[in-house]
């Protein structure tokens, strides 16, 4: 009797009895689906960085003279192909560049043999295996004062591309002969940036330095050049006119940048007193669009005098 | 009538007496004036020796910083224009203009402020000074026992003002 109620007390609580499992907090939820196992049909490609849609072509590099002032600029179409770039590098006057030689239309020089300035851009075309570099261009944005160098070499008013440029068409794509695509690429004109400072300047000397303050003899002629930088780099001047002070015996109030302020001063000022001539300068240039600035000058006029 | 009370001659006497007197004096008199002359004449030529050099202006500085500088050959151009203007006054002088431009202590102070060393005088602006002695022919002091050569003391000084 006892063996029975023992077995049947044992049967009871093995019946009662449940896994001592561990406390699952997320028993309640559901099975994470298995990561989708399918192949990827088209791997993705990290775009170049930088690389935008072009909205403008290239169409011609041009140099144009003004009196001596010789611009070096670079001509465009508003089209879009289709077709992406991206900028290399950006370049000063004279400066060097690990891409100088790979742009499919060269890279000019001054009269005085320095490389103009200007931006080196990346074509590429999408295609299935992503963005594909095609061809470098060389977008050219110079100006240089050239009556210093006319005795040697007077520039011509609208020169041809360089011959390193393929030379087909005046105006032609911009892809190199050698791998030219089916379709023709597209630089983009350079997003115009806010407008940048200008600082003017006076200068003695059509590329001298400026000076905010000058001591001229009574009677003697001099010229003043009327001059307009940005970012430490000169852009050409379009026309200045003289709005305030006493001119003197000037020739002309009023010029363009070709020319310089030519005047003398046949009167003294007063004891203690300069002749403040202002000069407004106007520029128009895809730095700074069109723009006026005012540039200020002190006159000292003095004359030579006996001292006791 | 005695002979005391006799002037007959007595104008004579006056005149051989005083005569000398007069002309000396008048020669005295042509002398100074014709000095004074010659000493105008040398001072305005180094009064204008000193103008044209300091006419003489050095551009580069001019255009390099707005400032008036005397060109670095002023002072060879005031002792030549001394000596140019000194050659219209050659009879009144005892030396030719040329050797006595040469000898002249002409000096350029090309910057300011500057100190003359000769003088001590202080230059606020670029200057030119000439010093000179020039020598002056005086034949009727020579004459008269003085000095027949009169040297004149000549100092001009210019500057842009």
């Amino acid at each position: 009797m006892k063996r029975q109620c023992a077995a049947a007390t044992l049967a009871l609580l093995l019946l009662g009895t449940s896994p001592a499992l561990a406390w699952d907090p997320f028993r309640e939820r559901d099975e994470p689906p298995a990561p989708s196992q399918e192949p990827d049909p088209a791997p993705f490609i990290a775009p170049p960085p930088g690389i935008y849609y072009v909205t403008d072509t290239y169409v011609a590099d041009v140099v144009t003279s003004n009196g001596p002032l010789t611009t070096y600029t670079t001509t465009t179409t508003h089209e879009s192909t289709g077709s992406y770039a991206r900028v290399l590098d950006t370049v000063g006057t004279g400066t060097s560049s690990a891409f100088d030689g790979s742009a499919f239309n060269g890279r000019r020089a001054l009269g005085d043999g320095r490389s103009v300035a200007g931006t080196y851009y990346e074509n590429y075309v999408l295609t299935d295996d992503g963005f594909v570099p095609v061809s470098v261009v060389f977008f050219q944005d110079d100006a240089e004062l050239a009556r210093l160098l006319a005795a040697r070499t007077p520039p011509p008013a609208i020169t041809p591309p360089p011959p390193s440029a393929p030379s087909t068409t005046a105006a032609r794509s911009i892809a190199p002969a050698c791998c030219a695509p089916a379709r023709p690429i597209a630089i983009p004109r350079p997003t115009p940036p806010p407008a940048k400072p200008i600082r003017p300047g006076i200068s003695l000397l059509p590329a001298g330095a400026s000076i905010s303050n000058i001591e001229v003899l009574r009677g003697r002629a001099v010229a003043l050049w009327p001059r307009a930088f940005v970012d430490d780099r000169e852009i050409p001047v379009l026309s200045w006119t003289v709005v305030s002070g006493d001119a003197g015996q000037a020739l002309t109030t009023a010029g363009s940048g070709g020319v310089p302020f030519r005047t003398s001063w046949t009167r003294l000022a007063a004891p203690g007193a300069v002749y403040q001539i202002v000069f407004r300068i106007e520029v128009d240039t895809p730095d700074t669009g069109h723009r006026t600035v005012d540039a200020v000058i002190a006159v000292i006029v003095r004359s030579p005098a006996l001292q006791d | 009538m005695s002979w005391l009370e006799d002037d007959r001659g007595t104008a004579l006497v006056l005149t051989l007496v005083l005569a000398p007197v007069l002309l000396v004096a008048l020669s005295g008199v042509l002398q100074l004036g014709a000095l004074r002359v010659a000493a105008a004449r040398v001072r305005a030529a180094a009064d204008l020796a000193a103008l044209v050099a300091v006419n003489d202006q050095d551009d580069a500085e001019l255009a390099r910083s707005g400032a008036l500088r005397l060109a670095a050959d002023a002072a060879d151009v005031a002792r030549e224009y001394f000596a140019r203007e000194l050659e219209l006054s050659a009879p009144l002088l005892d030396g030719s203009a040329a050797d006595i431009a040469a000898t002249a202590d002409v000096v350029a102070y090309p910057s300011a402020p500057s100190y003359d060393a000769r003088t001590g005088a202080r230059y606020d602006r670029p200057t030119v000074r000439i010093a000179a002695d020039v020598p002056v022919r005086t034949p009727i002091f020579g004459a008269l026992v003085l000095r027949p050569v009169t040297m004149l003391h000549v100092v001009a000084v210019s500057s842009p003002r």
